[in-house]
């Protein structure tokens, strides 16, 4: 049984098709057979946070085959597509007319061949590299003011802070310091690419590998800021457990990592 | 806060600094030149690794899709799982917090614990930064502590898959 959901302004079949697939303020999923139907509202519609992935998730869960809407972001068709729904853009009107251009296009490409012609194979290749580099793009947006800031940081303490005040809280003991290391990176956070930079002017001033190391694994695996959101969304128990495991898990790594090195010749200490 | 106010939040930041920078300029510039010196040497040996990142995310986003590969999390529990769940934590990317809601949805469709642990602890380890990662730490240093981060990843979700029994 074919099972479609639409992005809708209302509950029922008369309302308009949103256009906008993250803010929808309903998903209405429909039988197309028989029309019947049900409508969910999207609780997060209206202050916009995270509420596409929270429609991804209801289509997910409700097994759809298809879904109609008027603009999806590239991530949302992403996970969409990843789960093997077909995604139908630019669609206007009411639900129920989707629905049924919708099912009648189906039945008549069951009916014929479904034929592609080596032009839109090609066509469909570049789309996807665009479409690649888009994504690539929007990545590396996101990750450059952090980047750019952090570095500018970098370039002010250097000039302007002695050396003496870091000797002053990493002291040498490299126990100590590795433990230090591990608390700085669990309350820091975003992307990992700024703790390699700390991390490799940490070693500048000669802090010990053992605390840059432990500092650039709790960057990326210990998370005292996303904490709260961690345990909304997979339960206290689990959030605390993993975030105290893998604490302790930093500190470990570091020390077996920099003492494998040192074996190999690749550090002194 | 709507989608156009976070992206500009972002320019927060940096925007800061350019103003701290211009203040410094003003009453110490000898040692903001220092300062941009220092900053500026650290974006030239960043510029290469830089483009390598940017050409291995495009590679990925053409490739590989990492909410394809989570879907195997809830499948099987045995060493396939663990692959799959190691696999996705090393090539999903974006903010965790992002990864939230399709964790949770998971975890309620039957997801075992173990393997979600295990996804988690394999987010630190990024391939598309190994770049940047070797002209810090040298390519030795990436091999072991790659190495071990996953180990280490995957003995801790046999861990509390059984704290957890599931």
């Amino acid at each position: 049984m074919l099972k479609i959901a639409v992005t809708a302004d209302g509950p029922n079949l008369d309302a308009r098709v949103s256009h906008r697939f993250g803010t929808s303020p309903y998903m209405i999923f429909v039988d197309p057979e028989t029309m019947t139907f049900e409508a969910k509202p999207n609780p997060r519609a209206a202050n916009g946070s995270a509420a596409g992935i929270q429609l991804v998730v209801l289509a997910i869960s409700k097994k759809v085959d298809a879904v109609l809407t008027g603009f999806c972001s590239p991530t949302a068709l992403g996970y969409l597509s990843a789960h093997e729904m077909k995604v139908n853009t630019g669609v206007t009107g009411t639900v129920a007319d989707a629905v049924e251009q919708y099912h009648i296009h189906i039945q008549q490409q069951q009916k014929g061949v479904n034929f592609k012609s080596d032009y839109s194979k090609r066509a469909a290749g570049r789309a996807a590299v665009v479409q690649a580099l888009n994504n690539s793009a929007n990545q590396f947006t996101a990750l450059l003011p952090t980047l750019v800031g952090v570095v500018l940081l970098i370039g002010l303490f250097n000039a302007f802070l002695s050396t003496k005040l870091i000797t002053a809280i990493f002291k040498g003991n490299p126990l100590l310091d590795t433990f230090k290391g591990a608390v700085f990176g669990s309350v820091f956070t975003g992307n990992p690419i700024n703790s390699y930079i700390i991390g490799g002017q940490m070693l500048e001033h000669d802090i010990s590998l053992f605390a840059v190391t432990a500092f650039i694994v709790s960057w990326v695996t210990v998370g005292i800021v996303q904490l709260p959101a961690e345990i909304a969304a997979l339960g206290k128990k689990f959030a605390l457990i993993r975030n105290s495991l893998y604490f302790i898990l930093s500190i470990a790594i570091a020390i077996t990592t920099v003492l494998v090195l040192g074996l190999t010749g690749e550090v002194n200490f | 806060m709507g989608r156009k106010g976070r992206r500009l939040r972002i320019f927060l930041f940096p925007v800061f600094l350019i103003g701290i920078y211009a203040i410094l300029l003003v009453f110490f510039p000898e040692k903001a030149s220092v300062a941009m010196g220092r900053s500026g040497h650290i974006f030239l040996n960043l510029a290469v690794p830089l483009i390598l990142v940017f050409a291995l995310m495009t590679a990925v986003n053409l490739f590989l899709e990492p909410a394809r590969v989570t879907r195997f999390l809830g499948k099987d529990a045995g060493l396939r799982g663990v692959v799959f769940s190691a696999a996705a934590g090393i090539i999903s990317t974006g903010p965790i917090y992002a990864w939230y809601p399709l964790l949770k949805e998971l975890r309620e469709r039957g997801a075992r614990i173990s393997l979600l642990f295990i996804f988690l602890g394999n987010r630190a380890v990024k391939p598309l930064l190994i770049p940047v990662m070797i002209t810090y730490f040298g390519w030795e240093y990436v091999l072991v502590l790659t190495l071990f981060t996953i180990t280490a990843s995957v003995a801790a979700g046999y861990l509390v898959g059984h704290l957890f029994k599931g």
